[in-house]
């Protein structure tokens, strides 16, 4: 019995743990749970933070369309007015080690200093994992998710796909519009877009 | 042979004067690990006449751009053209892209050398016998395994005379090879029809022969799933192709427009109804 009860659990998790890889996330659909180990050194699971709106970012800090949104302040400026009315905000960085943007906890913790980042926390994710459990393709790539744990948004930050700072100025950040909308209890209205940016540099993908 | 390593060295100075000569031949620009330049069709723009410019792109082996659509990840090349009175420059005619990547992320695009066509029209109030300098501004993402942007501009200056224009030699061999590449409009026997499905698009060809190799490009971005494999059926008069549909996809689409490609020196554009959900 008590075996029959341990080959049942571990079943459980192995089926638990298959469908975020067969299922990509998609909008509508709830967001695939994960564990991320962060620069700061903690571990967040994204099932603790039901009850609150949780921002995804995907970043690589030598991509040129991260650049344009983190050497103008766009980045930094959204994270801190989101997280400051209570959004759990993830940059998750999923290069390899040995490609652009792959950093260590140190050099992360560099880099949001210099900057002024303000996410939540900035998840290291060398091995792609999470990455793969959103189908996530290009740096930057914003995924919202609501606190019912539903993907409520997924695609570009804006409406610009260039890498050229003069864009941001009367572009529509679709982050924006998807917090500001689901705040005020409204649909999303534009929930899925074409993410634009530098490919994801994953382990094994030679572009 | 030391005959023939004169001459080559002779050749090699020919070349080089050549390209310093004004005229169409203007000097190559670099953008991040390539070049790129500005070549004329015609040896002089005729009032009331359209004539092509190429952006000629010569990149270092394993760099590439985009197509118009370009996939997943990266930006298609932009121009803005500075032009005198009486001259307009069309859209860029854009050869058939090539599949670039693997696995979950998959672009739309070109490596190697591939020239971008673009028709200038001439009015026909243009005066004769004054010299059109045509600048175009260039944006351009160039990527390997990173993107590097650049920007650049390149210019032409071309006689504009009333006399029927005669083509440049100099060019000459780029535009048949940048026209050979050129998606072409399909025979009219043959017939497309795409099946709606909840998660796919079926395209089915009617050719009038068994085709077992087939790929889809889509004209417009968040159509169909760029890195799902287009699984192909062939039938005895053509083929039954499944194009997954992209996540980003949320509305029904008229129509489905694209390039596609049968063999390497076969491709076609190719713009269906899509039919009713079923």
């Amino acid at each position: 019995m008590k075996k029959f009860i341990v080959l049942s659990v571990v079943f459980a998790m192995v089926l638990l743990a298959v469908p975020p890889l067969i299922l990509a996330a998609k909008v509508g659909e709830p967001a695939p749970d994960f564990t991320g180990t962060a620069s700061n050194s903690r571990t967040y699971h994204l099932a603790d933070y039901r009850g609150k709106f949780v921002v995804l970012e995907w970043h690589n800090n030598g991509c040129p369309y991260t650049r344009k949104h983190y050497e103008s302040g766009n980045m930094q400026k959204l994270q801190k007015q989101w997280t400051s009315q209570g959004v759990v905000w993830f940059t998750i960085i999923s290069s390899a080690p040995g490609k652009q943007g792959y950093v260590d906890a140190n050099g992360e913790n560099t880099y949001i200093a210099k900057m002024g980042a303000a996410p939540t926390a900035a998840l290291l994710d060398p091995a792609g994992t999470i990455g793969h459990f959103y189908d996530a393709k290009t740096t930057p790539q914003m995924i919202v998710v609501n606190p019912q744990g539903v993907i409520i948004y997924d695609g570009a930050i804006d409406n610009r796909p260039t890498d050229d700072a003069k864009d941001i100025a009367g572009a529509t950040n679709y982050v924006n519009l998807a917090l500001g909308q689901a705040l005020a209890g409204k649909p999303v209205e534009t929930a899925a877009t074409r993410p634009y940016g530098c490919s994801v540099k994953y382990k094994g993908s030679w572009f | 042979m030391r005959h023939l390593i004169v001459s080559l060295r002779l050749s090699s100075l020919l070349v080089v004067v050549l390209a310093l000569l004004p005229g169409a031949g203007a000097s190559a620009a670099s953008i991040p690990h390539g070049t790129v330049d500005l070549v004329a069709e015609n040896q002089w723009i005729a009032p009331g006449r359209q004539t092509y410019l190429g952006l000629n792109f010569q990149l270092e082996k394993g760099w590439h751009i985009y197509w118009i659509n370009p996939g997943d990840s990266g930006q298609p090349p932009r121009v803005q053209w500075h032009l005198p009175d009486g001259l307009s420059a069309g859209e860029i005619e854009w050869p058939a892209p090539r599949r670039l990547g693997a696995s979950t992320i998959v672009d739309f695009g070109y490596d190697g050398a591939v020239m971008l066509l673009v028709p200038v029209r001439a009015s026909s109030t243009v005066p004769a016998n004054k010299t059109a300098r045509i600048v175009a501004e260039l944006s351009v993402l160039v990527c390997r395994e990173i993107c590097v942007p650049g920007k650049t501009q390149i210019s032409l200056s071309l006689p504009i005379e009333s006399a029927a224009p005669e083509p440049d030699a100099r060019g000459s061999d780029l535009f048949t090879t940048a026209r050979k590449s050129l998606p072409r409009k399909p025979p009219d026997d043959w017939k497309f029809t795409v099946n709606n499905k909840k998660d796919s698009f079926i395209l089915i060809a009617k050719l009038g022969r068994q085709i077992s190799r087939a790929f889809f490009f889509p004209l417009a971005e968040s159509q169909i799933d760029n890195s799902a494999p287009q699984v192909i059926v062939p039938a005895a008069t053509g083929f039954q192709l499944t194009l997954k549909k992209s996540d980003q996809l949320l509305a029904p689409i008229k129509r489905l427009e694209g390039v596609l490609e049968i063999s390497a020196n076969q491709t076609y554009v190719i713009d269906v109804a899509v039919g009713n959900a079923l």
